[in-house]
């Protein structure tokens, strides 16, 4: 009487399962091309398009492929490493090599295999932003043209600043940091602290993780404000979405625009929050130049305008160009950059080194 | 007749029964056996007072205004999948069906990337549509026969790529000054949303014990077959609670566009494993027929006082991560009748 | 009233009702007996509308009638209560009585609790039943819930207009004594306003309630009568075809037991449960320890198998002190045990008769350390054989087989792993006595291959016809031991005398 069992054959469930997963898939996949063999084909494998910063990165790569008149795939990882690896494995095959990535890895570690089969396939590939400090372009000639990364430490110091500017110079200030084994947390995190050690008449009340998410800023900033009140002047947020969080914890309180913020990334509604006088800094990666650059590097070493071994290694390992957008250059920066899409020449494939990676 | 068990006379008018306890309970006193269902609101109290004895800024009106804040839409949330564990099932989609919520609901009222103003017309339609992700889910899951595991599992995606599909990665900022009231305007300085959480409560509440639909929760929690076997339409409950649950997270999505002042397809990220945990923590049991709306209650603020006590006592993150992993594990292990289970899976 | 007219009613191959008809009429119990098997559990839910039969009807007031439904079965005034019972534990009396009917406490879509445990209040009256309908079924003990059970059968008079009619489906076999003196009484007072269907293996107690009893062999009546006429040999005739007499028990078997002694225990005690218990068991012994529940006795039995090591004294097998300290460590030693919960304890039902068979000792069908199908399949094969398993095949699943064959699978089971201590907690619960019978033929033989066994049985009478030598237990301790040869066997009065 009191035995339950599913009476489903585990035939007809497995169906069902699959079936179910096969749409789940279909709802983050994209536009699915033929890959022709002759035509190269230009892939961009990025974390997801859920978000701002990434959605813009795959509209410069389009617009690269468009440009040139190649065809264009976009990879997503979901945060899944292996799915990143074998999404990027699949393509391979499929193009037999003819092809060209920049991709921005998951994790570090998912660098090395994603280098190792664009080699073994004969593509071009750039990565950005993580990869394992052992791994270098220079070791894999010519196929792994370059390593892009944005230096954490200057950006998270220069944010800082800003911030230190805009609370006069000292009081005590709070800061949102983002997972705490993430390279970017870490630099950013090690940025405020130079700037900290610069200016002894500010404090670091607090350090939160708030794992670089909105909702989880809001609530740590509401417990920060019964903990110090106003002794709080001003907010560091390792990244956009963190500090918008912390604005609207303010503003709840009513006071956003009394207590500074500064952010990361560059995304839309910081800048307008830096045009409003309620974030003192943020700083955009462009990551439409992200995108796009990222496929025109390695399709300019295939295509034979460079060759990699002759390169410098300050451009095989460099960061890129931040831009510090603070209330004087806001409005600017909002018309060229999130009004429209901004100008990149394509051809200018180093004019935004500013220097080799740290050893 | 058994003749080794000696034959005594019976007198038939005895009525009341000897309440006896099964052969275990001899371990664990009754008075200990009768305080199990408070002991999430035990925890609740001592964590509080923990806290405050070592920060009474604790205790601040103020405080406490900001820990119902941050508890209003994690309660709106645990509301929904709390009928859904009593159930016996569990519901996955928390995080994908919230991102609908507040999407649709971001590009309905007035916001800074088209030109429409729906204003409440629009709130109500994003939660109704909520509502019929929700019913998919129940439909998936009772017609199909797949586990609602893998069915709301299924959903989520579904729910998150549909918001991305939305708004291309996106994120939209809401400019509807109603909306935003929601967050921004206080009633008896507690912020409007407080009071819908509130109210959701209470309504919930009443819903579990008062109706009809509510018992069936419960008996189909506490012996599906014997629900079944008693003329209980068992389908269509399971389909209501699912759509009711939907519903919820919509309005969840209602209150987080408000709080934040935007929609995008993350906006509910890293919801489900709090939601999950404050039903367990207060009390209800995931195996179902268990617990309730009120037990959700006191769960949704143990976390949330936990929250803001570990920023209050400046601990650090790197330990703050291990204390919520901990609290599940106690929670549960102090409210299961271990009595009961001899095979633990 | 109600009539069963040619009812059959097929589970795939097994044909669980062959042509049957019945008749109750108002205010009287009718007694249904049958070995497991015969069809009765299946009868009683063909009246109570969980299955619809194959062919034959139903007919009601001489009216032909489908139910369609356990609710359809309720609203002609049809309740069952069930041998597993049927309440919701998570709910108050209140809600599991009227589980499914609280409509008509509902008043703007809110259901009135005030109301609903009010009219609960009502039906519990009918059964002298004094609890608070608000109380959890689960903080309720076994027979307080019977109570509520039959509370909630008969709540169906204010549904409906039709003469009440209440299956009772082996409703005493978890109950004391005491209890079932209740049930008894109310099921006679409640005559006036309800019939009852009585089923049971307990014949005493059916020839005590009934007013007619009908006898099932084999999905068939055999036999009606009323009870005036009816005796309990005459009973197990019909229902087996054969008398019940000393060699039920195959006294003509018994043979002293060898001198070898196998397991001994000094000074054994349980704090709170048993002490002071010495014992020696030999090669070939039947030794059955009588009590009642309370006397310690189920927990001696336990300490034996592992599942509850004592606390002091000695216990000593093949002349080695041991403590055991889990089944698995009694297993080791040559220890079986045939459980009393055998669907629980004894056999993993979803697997078939030959994993079963062979669960305890894996190392005889392994070939290079891998589980060998085929020979797992040729020793539960000899098995079968031997001990005459009535299975369509090895690869039968467990459940499927009856209770008596399944007892023989556990069986199995322990001699396949060569145990050379049995020990028996009521093997013979809830068998027919065409199966029981079989149990005491291989107790014989066990005992003549030299295996010695440790009995707790169901009867006196049981413990008497099989055993060689008899311990009585009261209260934690052994107030008697009796010389129980062929020949010489105490009587049951000799060792209640010792047992209350």
């Amino acid at each position: 009487m009191n035995d339950f069992t599913y009476p489903i054959p585990r035939r007809t469930f497995i169906r069902r399962a699959a079936v179910l997963a096969g749409s789940g898939a279909l709802a983050s996949m994209l536009p699915y091309r033929v890959y022709a063999a002759d035509k190269v084909t230009l892939v961009n494998s990025i974390r997801s398009l859920s978000n701002p910063y990434h959605a813009t990165w795959n509209q410069g790569g389009q617009a690269f492929a468009n440009a040139i008149g190649a065809d264009y795939v976009t990879l997503v990882t979901e945060g899944d490493s292996e799915k990143g690896i074998a999404d990027i494995r699949a393509v391979l095959a499929k193009t037999g090599g003819n092809m060209v990535l920049n991709v921005d890895p998951n994790d570090s570690p998912d660098a090395r295999p994603i280098v190792e089969a664009c080699v073994k396939a004969g593509a071009y590939v750039v990565t950005q932003w993580n990869k394992p400090a052992d791994l270098h372009p220079w070791d894999f000639n010519p196929y792994y043209v370059a390593h892009i990364s944005f230096d954490g430490v200057r950006y998270g110091e220069e944010t800082a600043n800003a911030l230190i500017k805009a609370i006069g110079g000292s009081g005590g200030i709070v800061a949102l940091g983002g997972i705490l084994s993430n390279t970017p947390a870490i630099e950013r995190k090690a940025g405020l602290q130079k700037a900290l050690d610069a200016n002894p008449n500010v404090k670091l009340l607090d350090l939160q993780v708030a794992n670089w998410k909105s909702s989880e800023a809001f609530n740590i900033v509401g417990s920060w404000l019964t903990r110090f009140g106003d002794q709080m002047k001003g907010i560091w947020a390792a990244n956009d979405d963190m500090g918008t969080g912390a604005l609207e914890a303010l503003r709840a309180e009513n006071l956003a625009g009394k207590i500074p913020i500064t952010g990361i990334d560059g995304i839309k509604l910081a800048v307008e929050a830096v045009r409003a006088g309620e974030f003192a800094a943020t700083v955009s990666w462009d990551p439409y130049w992200q995108g796009s650059m990222g496929l025109a590097i390695p399709y300019a070493a295939k295509t034979g305008k460079f060759e990699s071994v002759k390169e410098p290694k300050s451009h095989r390992e460099f960061y890129g160009t931040g831009s510090l957008v603070t209330k004087e250059n806001a409005d600017e920066f909002y018309k060229t950059h999130i009004e429209s899409a901004p100008k990149i020449d394509f051809d200018d494939l180093w004019g935004r080194v500013t220097g080799q990676i740290r050893e | 007749m058994d003749p080794e068990v000696g034959r005594q006379s019976s007198n038939s008018g005895v009525s009341t029964p000897a309440l006896r306890e099964p052969e275990r309970a001899k371990l664990r006193p009754r008075s200990l056996r009768r305080l199990r269902p408070f002991a999430p609101f035990v925890a609740l109290v001592v964590l509080s007072l923990l806290v405050g004895a070592l920060n009474p800024r604790f205790f601040e009106f103020n405080n406490v205004v900001r820990i119902a804040n941050s508890a209003a839409i994690p309660l709106v949330l645990a509301l929904g999948e709390t009928f859904v564990i009593i159930l016996g099932s569990v519901d996955l989609s928390v995080e994908g069906v919230l991102a609908v919520g507040a999407v649709v609901i971001s590009l309905l009222v007035r916001n800074d990337s088209n030109a429409n103003a729906l204003g409440w017309t629009g709130a109500a339609l994003a939660i109704a549509i909520c509502a019929g992700i929700g019913c998919l889910s129940g439909l998936i899951h009772v017609q199909l026969r797949i586990p609602s595991f893998m069915a709301t599992l299924g959903i989520w995606f579904v729910g998150v790529g549909m918001a991305t599909l939305a708004l291309g990665g996106s994120t939209v900022r809401v400019l509807d000054t109603n909306i935003r009231s929601l967050a921004l305007t206080r009633l008896l300085e507690f912020p409007l949303a407080v009071w819908v959480a509130l109210s959701a409560l209470g309504l919930a509440w009443v819903f579990e014990r008062f109706t009809r639909i509510g018992r069936y929760v419960y008996a189909i929690g506490g012996g599906e077959d014997l629900a079944v076997l008693s003329g209980i339409p068992v389908k269509r409950v399971k389909v209501v609670i699912f759509t009711l649950a939907g519903a919820l997270y919509g309005l969840a999505g209602l209150l987080s566009a408000a709080q934040l002042g935007m929609g995008n397809a993350l906006i509910g990220s890293g919801r489900l494993f709090f939601t999950i945990t404050a039903v367990v923590v207060g009390g209800s049991a995931l195996t179902g027929g268990e617990g309730g709306v009120l037990n959700t209650f006191i769960g949704v603020l143990i976390i949330a006082v936990l929250a803001n006590g570990m920023v209050l006592l400046g601990i650090s993150p790197y330990v703050q991560q291990a204390v919520q992993g901990l609290l599940i594990i106690v929670a549960v292990a102090l409210s299961i009748d271990r009595a009961r289970l001899k095979i633990v899976k | 009233m109600l009539s069963v007219k040619n009812v059959s009613k097929t589970f795939g191959v097994v044909q669980a009702l062959d042509d049957v008809s019945l008749e109750i009429n108002e205010n009287e119990v009718v007694g249904l007996v049958g070995e497991n098997g015969a069809g009765k559990s299946t009868l009683m839910r063909v009246l109570a509308g969980v299955y619809a039969p194959d062919r034959g009807s139903l007919q009601l007031g001489g009216k032909s009638i489908v139910f369609g439904s356990p609710t359809g079965a309720n609203l002609n005034g049809i309740g069952i209560v069930f041998q597993e019972q049927s309440l919701l534990p998570n709910l108050s009396i209140a809600e599991n009585i009227y589980l499914g009917q609280e409509r008509q406490f509902v008043r703007l879509g809110l259901i009135s609790r005030r109301r609903l445990n009010a009219a609960a209040r009502r039906q519990l009256e009918k059964v002298h039943a004094d609890f608070d309908p608000r109380t959890r079924t689960s903080e309720l003990n076994f027979a307080a819930r019977q109570m509520v059970e039959l509370a909630k059968a008969l709540a169906l008079e204010e549904r409906t207009d039709r003469h009440l009619v209440i299956l009772l489906d082996e409703p005493t076999s978890m109950l004391e004594q005491r209890d079932i003196d209740i049930l008894f009484a109310r099921v006679r007072a409640l005559r006036a306003r309800a019939s009852f269907v009585f089923v049971s293996h307990r014949l005493e107690e059916v020839l005590e309630i009934s007013d007619r009893i009908y006898v099932m062999k084999d999905g068939r009546v055999v036999a009606h009568m009323p009870v005036a006429d009816a005796t309990v040999p005459q009973l197990h005739q019909l229902m087996v075809g054969r008398d019940r007499h000393a060699e039920y028990y195959r006294e003509s078997r018994q043979h002293a037991p060898r001198a070898e002694v196998v397991m001994e225990a000094s000074g054994l005690a349980v704090d709170g449960a048993y002490r002071e218990i010495d014992f020696t068991l030999r090669k070939g012994e039947v030794l059955g320890i009588a009590g009642v529940i309370g006397s310690g006795r189920e927990e001696l039995t336990r300490t034996l198998f592992g599942f509850l090591p004592q606390t002091r004294g000695k216990l000593r097998v093949n002349g080695r002190e041991v403590r055991l300290n889990s089944p698995s460590e009694a297993a080791d030693i040559g220890i079986g045990y045939i459980p009393r919960e055998r669907r629980v304890e004894g056999l993993v039902l979803p697997l078939s008769v030959a994993v079963n068979m062979t669960l305890a000792s894996l190392q005889a069908v392994k070939i290079r350390g891998v589980i060998s199908p085929k020979r797992e399949r040729e020793l539960a094969k000899r098995w079968v054989e031997k001990l005459h398993v009535r299975t369509p095949s090895v690869d039968t699943l467990c459940l499927q087989l009856s209770g008596g064959n399944q007892q023989k699978v556990v069986l199995s089971k322990w001699m396949n792993a060569r145990s050379r201590i049995l020990i028996f907690d009521h093997p013979t619960r809830g068998l027919d006595v065409g199966a029981k019978e079989e149990v005491y033929e291989l107790i014989r033989d066990l005992s003549d291959d030299g295996i010695a066994i440790v009995l707790t049985a169901d009867t006196l009478e049981e413990t008497i016809g099989l055993c060689h030598s008899i311990l009585a237990m009261r209260d934690g301790r052994v107030t008697a031991r009796f010389d129980a040869s062929p020949g010489s066997k105490p009587s049951q009065v000799d060792l209640i005398r010792h047992m209350v």
